[in-house]
């Protein structure tokens, strides 16, 4: 078996490609996913292997484009739809949150919707305000949606697989910056799927239990490998998929480290990350902790422009270093 | 539609599509009398919206169309789903929230569904429907089924952004679709005199590249006849018809509706053009049936809902236990 | 006409009950068609015209003008040509339409365990608090050097059980004790008033230092001290306040709240520690009512102030009546209470 290093772009058409060889319903749709091969480069290349009728460009009428799609999954069909930007989903919004998330529910299990839409989200590209948030509570708190946030190519393949397969509406939000970057594990090759609602352990320490989403889990890895050097052991936990939540990894750790650090992107008011601190704070562990939780997000800002503002509007791995270190030390 | 042609080989000219086009109206007016009643009588939740006087439209449509071919709904959606065939017991159990009801009592009136009829569901959103039903027509055209779909919408859902963007989508992928508007002159309380600038709501289909027609949407044979136009264009690969179909409800939007907008004048003038009674004397006149069947039929029509009405009341409340199973779709395995 | 319809008063929005019937706008015998108002009626919402359902005549009218009708009771009965849609399932089936309430689940809560009262006033990690809890340790014994003044494990793991201050623990309880089991012995009485709540501890202290004075003949001392029994992480404190009444009331004051600062730390000074000829216990600050009267040797007597109301306090003193009589009790709560009232 080869140690293929993709990069999550890569991973992610690989996923769709599999897809659509196994199941004919599976096609994809979005502004610019056909020739142009996405705004991002993620659909490239699938437009002259499965023709025009399968990568499907659309018109920009996001509203149109996810409607069209829940009634194409009403209908048989799996769509994948591509949002361009995350935060274009508000153009799109009655279809996500008042219909996708609600039919199975609301008629009473006659329907369902196995449709995924994809989109790219977060900071960092300087695009600005309308171009680089995270909408995770956006989703996380309509029932009835599913979310994942992959941090890594290799979870990106295997859970958009199972997203696809699912028989739901599934919200899969990538982080821009991720598309180029190859991961630290292998993507391996075929068929594989990873479970939704399966949070990873993505390493074990003793000292301290890191919950982080998205590209954050990529930084506090960073800091994870900086304070091991200085002796302080740390489990980081990626949660993937934030609706449904698991969370009895982040219980688990925290009852051995007794310190808990949650790092989001997104805003930290009425953040998905203080659903983590929500569960925790209401749980048998919490008895464990011997340190008060702390939380490290995004300044409560839209995502400012220039590059020193974007940078300070959300967590640096500076930032997380100072934070892990301080529950250690402060806290015995 | 004169009773002439009636006779003269047109298709509701045979005595069966005549009954059927009747029982439906009868069905529809009858249930409509029934919620209302249950209504008034404080023993259905929520609210309603009544489509009495509208029965043409959606019987009309319906009559023209498959098992096969779907439907999206709107809030004012009982007379859709009756049409293409929806249990009047389960959805009477809906309203009163049983568990036998079309959706387990967790829909209610506007979020009636039918798989076996091809009914997508009713809408609490207007205009919701309409990209719903256009994503339907193209999954009918990628799967090749042949199959239309029709979205029943109001005036008011006209200038909702999801109208434009579907009827786009369908027009530019020559979806096998039917943007069905049910003009009945009010979004609640906004006139189209008022929420739109063109005289026509048709004009609308050419911005698009739709052809658009009118009908009256009281005549029942208008509309069936217009609808099988609009359908084999559909099923021919010609793509999208958006029909306009004039239209009133005799009853406010919803029960706390004290009719501020419109003039009685206004109402009792399309009273007049009550739909079922106009459809009757058209098809004794055409001797077609006589005053004595169709008197039976309206009685036939009658009794279903009493039963459904009866049968529902004694069904099972709908159960909080599985409520949270019911948000997501269980993987087969 | 043959069909009997009654029109009801009818829901009108989603949270209607009842309406009041404005104006009937037919009257019996009166031939109506369809979509004719019948009558008028208002609900906390909206005024609403009720219009006939179909083409008929009017049968009779079932209320009056201003009369609050419950929605689905009729109004009046119509005769009609066609069958109205029209049902009347009674009492019981509407009732089988009720939506079934969620079962209300009690949440029974777990009284807490003595050691987590104890350690309800300190700031500590859960993990400490949940530990000392476990380990019986009372957390207002550990010094807290985390952040804020908390107490972190490290904390709970180090402290050291100071040997002198388990020692004076022990015997500041063996004095109480001491002192409740010779109480027991002693003749005595008890007797209480409700006074209003607006008096200072200095002033009390103050005012019963005066009224004992007042009677030599059951002063056993030439000085009155009057104990305070004051909670210290050491167990209870009594610092002697003596002759309080010789002190102006602004000095009294500021020594009562310096002293029993100081009591709180266990550091009541030397010359203060003797010479009580009565105690003065404040339970009210616990919210109590009463307690246990005490009564300590070679003192007369003893007051328990207690919690009344908000504005109110309660205040008990017990004799021994070896050295008085009975009465005297009476009299001397009496010439308390006139005292810190008038004050």
């Amino acid at each position: 078996m080869s140690e293929r290093m993709l990069t999550m772009a890569e991973a992610i058409r690989e996923a769709m490609c599999i897809a659509f060889d196994e199941r004919p319903e599976v096609f994809l749709l979005g502004e610019d996913v056909g020739i142009y091969g996405g705004a991002f480069g993620v659909s490239a290349d699938m437009y002259h292997r499965y023709g025009a009728e399968r990568v499907l460009d659309t018109p920009i009428a996001e509203l149109g484009i996810v409607g069209a799609a829940v009634g194409a999954a009403l209908s048989g069909m799996r769509p994948i739809v591509e949002i361009q930007f995350s935060d274009f989903t508000a153009q799109a919004m009655d279809q996500i949150a008042n219909q996708a998330a609600k039919i199975h529910f609301m008629l009473g299990g006659a329907l369902h919707v196995p449709m995924v839409l994809r989109t790219p989200q977060g900071s960092g590209t300087g695009a600005a305000a309308q171009h680089s948030q995270n909408l995770e509570p956006w989703f996380a708190s309509v029932p009835g949606l599913k979310v994942v946030v992959p941090s890594n190519p290799a979870d990106a393949k295997g859970l958009l697989l199972s997203s696809i397969d699912d028989p739901n509406p599934v919200i899969f939000l990538e982080h821009k910056l991720l598309y180029k970057i190859p991961g630290r594990e292998p993507v391996p090759e075929g068929s594989t799927r990873i479970p939704l609602g399966v949070s990873k352990v993505v390493r074990e320490g003793k000292d301290l239990t890191i919950v982080a989403t998205g590209i954050m889990v990529n930084k506090a890895w960073e800091v994870c490998e900086k304070l091991s050097a200085e002796g302080i052991s740390i489990t980081l936990i990626d949660p993937r998929t934030i609706s449904p939540l698991d969370m009895q990894p982040v219980f688990e750790s925290v009852d051995k480290t007794g310190r808990l650090l949650v790092v989001q992107e997104g805003p930290a008011h009425a953040g998905f990350i203080n659903e983590v601190i929500a569960q925790m704070a209401g749980s048998a562990s919490f008895g464990s902790l011997i340190a008060p939780i702390k939380r490290l997000a995004g300044m409560n800002i839209p995502i400012p422009y220039a590059p020193q503002l974007e940078k300070a509007a959300v967590p640096q791995i500076e930032d997380i270093e100072i934070a892990a270190r301080e529950i250690v030390k402060n806290w015995r | 539609m004169s009773a002439q042609s009636l006779i003269m080989g047109h298709p509701m000219s045979s005595p069966a599509h005549a009954r059927h086009a009747l029982l439906y109206m009868w069905r529809i007016r009858k249930f409509e009398e029934a919620v209302e009643d249950l209504f008034g009588r404080g023993m259905m939740h929520g609210t309603m919206h009544l489509s009495i006087g509208q029965e043409a439209s959606p019987t009309g449509m319906c009559m023209a169309l498959t098992l096969q071919d779907q439907i999206t709904s709107t809030h004012r959606g009982h007379g859709h789903c009756i049409a293409k065939g929806a249990d009047l017991t389960r959805m009477i159990a809906e309203l009163l929230g049983k568990e036998i009801g079309y959706c387990g009592g967790r829909g209610g009136s506007m979020h009636i569904a039918d798989v076996e009829t091809g009914n997508l569901g009713a809408n609490g959103v207007v205009g919701g429907g309409i990209p719903i039903a256009a994503g339907a027509a193209l999954a009918s055209k990628m799967m090749k089924k042949g199959s239309v779909s029709v979205s029943f919408f109001g005036d008011g859902a006209m200038n909702e952004g999801a109208f434009h963007e579907a009827a786009n989508l369908a027009a530019i992928w020559k979806l096998p679709m039917i943007l069905f508007c049910e003009n009945n002159k009010y979004g609640m309380s906004s006139s189209t005199e008022k929420a739109f600038a063109i005289d026509n709501l048709a004009d609308r289909g050419k911005g698009y590249g739709i052809p658009a027609v009118n009908v009256d949407g009281n005549d029942v044979v208008d509309v069936y006849e217009q609808a099988k136009i609009a359908v084999e264009r559909a099923k021919s690969g010609e793509g999208p018809t958006l029909i306009v179909a004039e239209t009133y409800r005799w009853k406010g939007h919803s029960r706390s509706d004290k009719n501020l907008y419109r003039t009685k004048e206004e109402i009792e003038e399309w009273r007049e053009r009550d739909p079922i009674p106009k459809f009757t004397s058209k098809i004794i006149e055409a001797g077609l049936m006589t005053k004595e069947q169709c008197d039976a039929i309206a009685q036939e029509a009658t009794d279903a809902i009493i039963a459904a009405v009866n049968e529902s009341v004694k069904a099972k409340p709908a159960d909080p236990a599985g409520l949270l199973d019911a948000v997501f779709k269980k993987a087969s395995a | 006409m043959s069909f009997k319809y009654p029109v009801v008063m009818p829901k009108m929005s989603m949270t209607m009950e009842t309406g009041e019937l404005i104006i009937f706008h037919v009257k019996v015998g009166d031939h109506v068609k369809s979509g004719d108002v019948l009558f008028e009626v208002m609900t906390d919402k909206i005024d609403m015209e009720v219009d006939a359902p179909a083409d008929g005549v009017i049968d009779s009218l079932l209320a009056e003008p201003g009369a609050v009708i419950e929605i689905g009771k009729p109004v009046l009965i119509m005769l009609t040509d066609t069958e109205v849609m029209a049902f009347d399932f009674g009492n019981e089936e509407v009732e089988a339409v009720q939506v079934e309430q969620i079962e209300q689940v009690e949440v029974k809560i777990a009284p807490p365990t003595a050691a987590v009262i104890l350690n309800e006033s300190v700031k500590a990690v859960p993990k400490a608090r949940s530990e000392a809890a476990k380990r019986g340790v009372d957390l207002r014994t550990i010094a807290a050097t985390g952040p804020d003044k908390t107490i972190t494990m490290h904390d709970l793991n180090n402290a050291q059980v100071d040997p002198a201050m388990a020692a004076r623990q022990k015997a500041n309880r063996a004095l109480i004790a001491k002192g409740i089991e010779m109480s027991r012995g002693i003749a005595q009485a008890s007797f209480s008033r409700t006074v209003n709540s607006d008096f200072e501890t200095a002033t009390l202290i103050r005012a019963w230092a005066s009224v004992l004075r007042s009677r030599p003949d059951l002063a056993i001392h030439t000085h009155v001290g009057v104990a305070l029994i004051i909670e210290s992480k050491y167990g209870s404190a009594l610092p002697v306040f003596k002759d309080p009444d010789h002190l102006a009331h602004e000095d009294l004051k500021a020594l009562v709240a310096s002293t029993s600062e100081a009591a709180k730390n266990g550091k009541v000074p030397l010359a203060m520690l003797t010479g009580a000829t009565t105690t003065i216990f404040d339970v009210s600050r616990y919210s109590m009512n009463s307690s246990t009267p005490l009564l300590f040797p070679n003192q007369v007597t003893s007051l328990t102030i207690g919690y009344g109301t908000e504005s109110e306090k309660n205040i008990s003193l017990t004799i021994d009546l070896n050295f008085c009589d009975f009465y005297d009790g009476a009299l001397l709560l009496d010439a308390l209470v006139a005292s810190i009232t008038k004050h």
